[in-house]
């Protein structure tokens, strides 16, 4: 019955049906981009870190023992990735690149460029939350990840993510009323 | 509650995780308790505020990069199981005699086994020939290719034929048509599986979707039932809701399966 399951198919990519990673990505690169595009605003940056993210998954296949939930060692994957990229970069974006927008259609251009604005200062004041706290928020916020996974994905205590995410949520709100404040309204 | 407590619970308050007897203890405190309440409006405010990050679709080059990854890696992967062969051949060198008496009745006798076998074994370079060129494969034979496989006699080379379907990044028609028949008709269950998994890739397309639905009413095996139920609601596809109602109705169908259409139904209604 279980012929679906994430799990399944990532143990038959491990043992050498390496075709099979297609159905994984189907299910999960949009979520996986969206994640990075949180994290760190950027499209561009965060289409390349989707793709290491599955270079790495076929790399370190045969790791795979299929204990726990597929998304938990995949978000591990994504966390590592995430982390040597800002241990490459010391954590210094181009500030150009960060906030880029696609296209997006419009109802009207001034609600429109509201709109971007408030994305613009919120992703901003993501940025400035320490990465732990950002990576937890995010995950609980966006990926609907519970917090017993999100304990088990970072090795700690629950009560630890739960006392984490309360404070990065409190922190994101004083950075977003401090950039407010910056920004002529 | 204290209102220790009660703050710690704001987050998953949040998330929506919470029971319905807890969300009602928490909201009972802070209409009672200014603090809090003033704690679990700010928190909200800004949970809110991150809305505006919606949900955004990466650009197509990122799909094309990575199935041109997957299929590099694969050939990768092939290249080193033909050099691990070689691998073999050296070592076998490790065995050649040092004296010249015993190196001349080891070629001879060599000579004449590779006579025999050469006779026997002159279609091996062909087949290496054919691998190569399926390596090398364009889409468009490689979609030919499957769906000549998938129409074979032999349960295996079906298989062959709709794992072949997984590379392929646009399926033309008659290879979707080729794996709806097989979803509905094939007479092997596994191959029917596969063929759930297979297009399960391509549910964007239209014709795909309905002939999923369609299909639902009518697969026997419950191991096919439970792999589409599985996949409506993994691609949240709400149409399917008729077809699984109308299995819970049918007679006949395995209990586990109508419990399973049943929790669908709910995922997908919610």
């Amino acid at each position: 019955m279980e012929s679906l399951s994430d799990s399944a198919i990532m143990e038959k990519v491990r043992d050498g049906q390496v075709e099979k990673l297609a159905i994984l990505f189907e299910r999960h690169h949009v979520k996986i981009f969206n994640l990075f595009l949180r994290l760190t605003g950027s499209h561009n940056l965060s289409e390349d870190l989707v793709q290491d993210v599955f270079i790495r998954i076929l790399k370190y296949r045969s790791t795979y023992e299929g204990k726990g939930k597929f998304t938990v060692w995949m978000y591990r994957v994504a966390r590592n990735v995430h982390v040597d990229h800002l241990r490459k970069n010391k954590g210094t974006y181009n500030l150009e690149d960060q906030f880029e927008e696609p296209e997006s259609e419009e109802d009207s251009p001034m609600h429109a460029l509201e709109q971007k604005k408030d994305k613009e200062l919120i992703q901003k004041a993501l940025s400035q939350l320490p990465v732990k706290k950002r990576e937890a928020l995010i995950l609980s916020r966006f990926q609907d990840m519970k917090y017993k996974e999100i304990a088990e994905l970072f090795g700690c205590r629950e009560g630890t993510i739960k006392a984490n995410i309360h404070r990065a949520v409190k922190q994101l709100g004083e950075i977003y009323l401090e950039l407010q404040g910056g920004v002529p309204s | 509650m204290t209102c220790k407590k009660t703050q710690e619970m704001f987050t998953e308050y949040l998330t929506g995780r919470l029971s319905k007897k807890e969300r009602e203890e928490i909201q009972t405190h802070v209409a009672e308790c200014d603090t809090c309440r003033r704690e679990l409006e700010s928190l909200t405010e800004i949970w809110t505020k991150l809305g505006v990050l919606e949900e955004e679709r990466p650009s197509d080059r990122l799909r094309t990069r990575f199935y041109s990854m997957l299929e590099q890696y694969k050939q990768a992967e092939e290249e080193i199981v033909r050099k691990e062969k070689k691998g073999l051949f050296s070592r076998l060198k490790n065995l050649w005699p040092r004296k010249p008496v015993f190196q001349f009745a080891l070629t001879l006798g060599m000579l004449v086994m590779g006579l025999v076998i050469g006779n026997v074994w002159t279609v091996i370079p062909q087949q290496e020939a054919v691998n190569k060129a399926l390596v090398d494969e364009v889409q468009t034979m490689r979609q030919s290719l499957a769906v000549s496989l998938i129409d074979q006699d032999s349960a295996s080379e079906r298989l062959q034929g709709i794992n072949m379907s997984y590379t392929l990044v646009n399926p033309d028609d008659k290879l979707l048509d080729k794996l709806l028949s097989t979803l509905n008709s094939d007479p092997s269950v596994n191959i029917r599986l596969a063929a759930v998994e297979a297009l399960y890739l391509f549910h964007d397309h239209p014709k795909v979707k309905k002939g999923l639905i369609d299909s639902l009413s009518q697969q026997s095996s419950p191991m096919v039932q439970a792999a589409l139920i599985d996949l409506m609601v993994s691609i949240r596809e709400r149409r399917a809701v008729d077809a699984l109602k109308s299995l819970l109705e049918e007679e006949g169908v395995n209990p586990e399966i109508k419990d399973r259409a049943e929790q669908g139904i709910k995922r997908l209604s919610f």
